[in-house]
């Protein structure tokens, strides 16, 4: 009855007028984003961070969520058309949406992908605003030796579920948290790592190297290559699914929500990881799995709803106790911060209206996102004639802008430049970004919750196993670690494997 | 690997406190061993794998590289002008050296649209979204 209350009153805030405009202007943009491969929800996010400054805080994080969720719509589009992925997430799409799309079915499937965004998005939002204040309740009792125990266990996961294997992935969190070092030390206010460069004071900024090493990382790889692009029209009457597709895509619309919503509260990259596991799934399930590959609207409808489930599930952690699991939610959070709001396990009782309007603000944007994704799929795809020599020189130009518009600093710009060359050498050592940001970001607060711990128990490390909570989250971590150790030092067969065979 | 070394002889310069008062040299301390560490590991596996890398890929590898240092170069110039000459003109200058020496254009349409894109990203950022942006002689 709570949380129909609280979801009502949601709703008055989100059905505003300047509201509903603000939810409609970040689909369209999120759209886009996801159509233009190049730029992704994280660019897109932090390019509209300075749009926010005159609106309240309801508004901005409304307008920057709407991008997110938003993106993942418009990835699908070139994946199913072009076999581009707009979207990293929208990667495994491309095997049976785009041979859908040669055998004249591209229409279906891009329908088919819209329509299980849409029920998977909702049930992922459904699944966001009841485990969101569970969890933030739940957090209140924790003090520094269960946030670093969370803390912990994070990046562990990170390491696990990383796209490159345990050992590659942990040099990247150890790079992230040793540049989140550099600067003031939050506790004694000692220079670190400055070198008397004033700039490095404040630290290195978290908006500059994840647009470096994600935007200017990507053009610099994707402008080695020609990109000559072949674009499928679609019609109208070509969007309806047969009943017999329609009836195939159930099972996996179902099964991708439940997939994508659980791995989207895992740290990481959890909107590819969702995809594929659910791709593996519906092939392990299928009768016909050699057929995977050769068209199967399952091949569609699963990923595609995992990693829009995702969206919901990466939110809980953010939202519930202020820990972003990914980069896009990180800048969401960075935004709340510059209109002074901090998510943590008090956000949700302390603004009720910003948590709740953002949550009926979700509903509406997953309708605004089917009626742009379906009647309106081939203006989004007329972006794709834009050449690539032409756009590049303006995505820079974004980043750039950016970036400046944040600090109004050239600093800012340099460390986004050579970020982005950082990005750029690591996309060719096959090195996963994602837990190099995440950890740049929660670096600190794991460093602060570590030597808070210590200094509570005059220098004694049982506060780490003293209550229940860490005891269990230090058990799983060491698990989790252990079984890392035994698969790298013994190589078997491993679901990362089997998910690459998928 | 250098990271970590670098972090290890900075850090060691750094106040480490005690186990009940742990100072702000702990922290990276730490990091820099175990990446240090993890460093020394990825060379030590990368020689026994990586052996295969013929000298007809490493042209290929350093013809590729080409475009994206070009790239690089030129990025770093706008930074570095972008707040003695102001947005409009350092943005124009920059489109229109990448239209012409990366994106291959001809001199008069690189010229054409670096200055419509120069102004109309000026326009949208400016106007549009309210961005502060470095003034240019001519007052925008």
């Amino acid at each position: 009855m709570d949380i129909l209350g609280n979801l009502l009153a949601g709703f008055q805030t989100a059905l505003t007028l300047h509201n509903i405009y603000l939810c409609f202007v970040g689909c369209l943009f999120g759209t886009m984003v996801g159509v233009l491969p190049g730029i992704g929800p994280l660019a897109g996010i932090s390019l509209l961070i300075p749009a926010t400054y005159g609106l309240d805080a309801t508004g901005a994080i409304i307008m920057l969520a709407g991008i997110y969720y938003g993106a993942m719509y418009g990835g699908s589009t070139t994946s199913i058309l072009m076999n581009i992925p707009g979207e990293s997430a929208s990667v495994i799409t491309c095997v049976d949406g785009y041979q859908m799309t040669q055998k004249g079915r591209g229409g279906a499937a891009l329908f088919i992908s819209a329509w299980g965004s849409f029920i998977g998005g909702n049930l992922s939002i459904l699944g966001l605003m009841i485990l969101a204040p569970l969890l933030a309740n739940f957090a209140t009792r924790f003090g520094p030796p269960e946030i670093f125990a969370v803390l912990v266990l994070a990046f562990i996961l990170l390491g696990s579920l990383g796209s490159g294997s345990f050992f590659k992935t942990m040099p990247m969190i150890l790079l992230g948290m040793f540049l989140g070092t550099i600067g003031m030390d939050p506790l004694t206010g000692s220079f670190r790592f400055t070198h008397e460069v004033k700039d490095l004071y404040d630290g290195i900024g978290f908006v500059p190297v994840a647009m470096g090493a994600f935007g200017v990382g990507e053009i610099l790889t994707a402008v080695e290559e020609s990109l000559v692009r072949i674009i499928h029209k679609v019609k109208m009457r070509e969007l309806l699914p047969t009943h017999k597709e329609l009836r195939a895509s159930w099972g996996p619309i179902f099964r991708g929500s439940g997939l994508g919503f659980m791995i989207g509260i895992l740290p990481g990259s959890a909107h590819v990881l969702s995809s594929f596991v659910s791709y593996a799934v519906e092939k392990k399930l299928a009768k016909h799995p050699e057929e995977f590959g050769t068209g199967r609207i399952e091949g569609v409808a699963g990923p595609e709803t995992a990693n829009n489930a995702a969206t919901g599930g990466a939110m809980i952690p953010f939202l519930g106790i202020g820990i972003p699991t990914g980069p896009a939610t990180a800048v969401m959070m960075i935004a709340l911060m510059i209109h002074g709001i901090r998510p943590g396990p008090l956000f949700i009782s302390e603004q009720p209206q910003i948590f709740w309007g953002l949550i009926a603000s979700m509903y509406i944007g997953n309708v605004i996102l089917l009626i742009l994704n379906l009647p309106l799929v081939g203006i989004f795809v007329n972006l794709l004639r834009v050449p690539f020599r032409i756009l590049f020189p303006l995505v820079l130009i974004i980043c750039l802008v950016g970036t400046y518009s944040v600090s109004s600093s050239t600093f800012d710009l340099l460390v986004l430049l050579g970020s982005g060359v950082l990005g750029y050498i690591f996309r060719k050592l096959r090195y996963d970004l994602a837990p190099f940001i995440l950890a740049l970001i929660i670096g600190p607060l794991l460093e602060v919750s570590l030597r808070q711990s210590l200094m509570r128990s005059a220098g004694s490390l049982s506060i780490f196993w003293n209550n229940p909570i860490t005891l269990t989250l230090f058990g799983v971590s060491s698990l989790l670690f252990g079984w890392n150790l035994v698969n790298t030092l013994r190589p078997k067969r491993t679901w990362k494997k089997a998910l690459e065979e998928g | 690997m250098l990271t970590g070394f670098y972090g290890i002889i900075y850090s060691r310069g750094l106040p480490m406190g005690r186990w009940n008062e742990p100072g702000p040299g702990v922290f990276p301390f730490g990091l820099a061993i175990l990446l240090a560490f993890s460093g020394i590991m990825i060379i030590a596996r990368g020689e026994k794998t990586k052996e295969e890398k013929q000298e007809g890929k490493r042209q290929e590898l350093l013809h590729k590289l080409v475009t994206p240092l070009l790239i690089v170069l030129l990025t770093l110039g706008f930074i570095l002008i972008l707040e003695r000459i102001g947005y409009v003109a350092s943005v124009v200058v920059y489109l229109f050296i990448l239209f012409l020496g990366v994106c291959r254009y001809k001199f008069l349409l690189a010229a054409g649209m670096a200055g419509v894109f120069g102004l109309g990203s000026w326009y949208f950022f400016v106007k549009v979204l309210g961005v502060q942006l470095p003034l240019s002689l001519w007052g925008i």
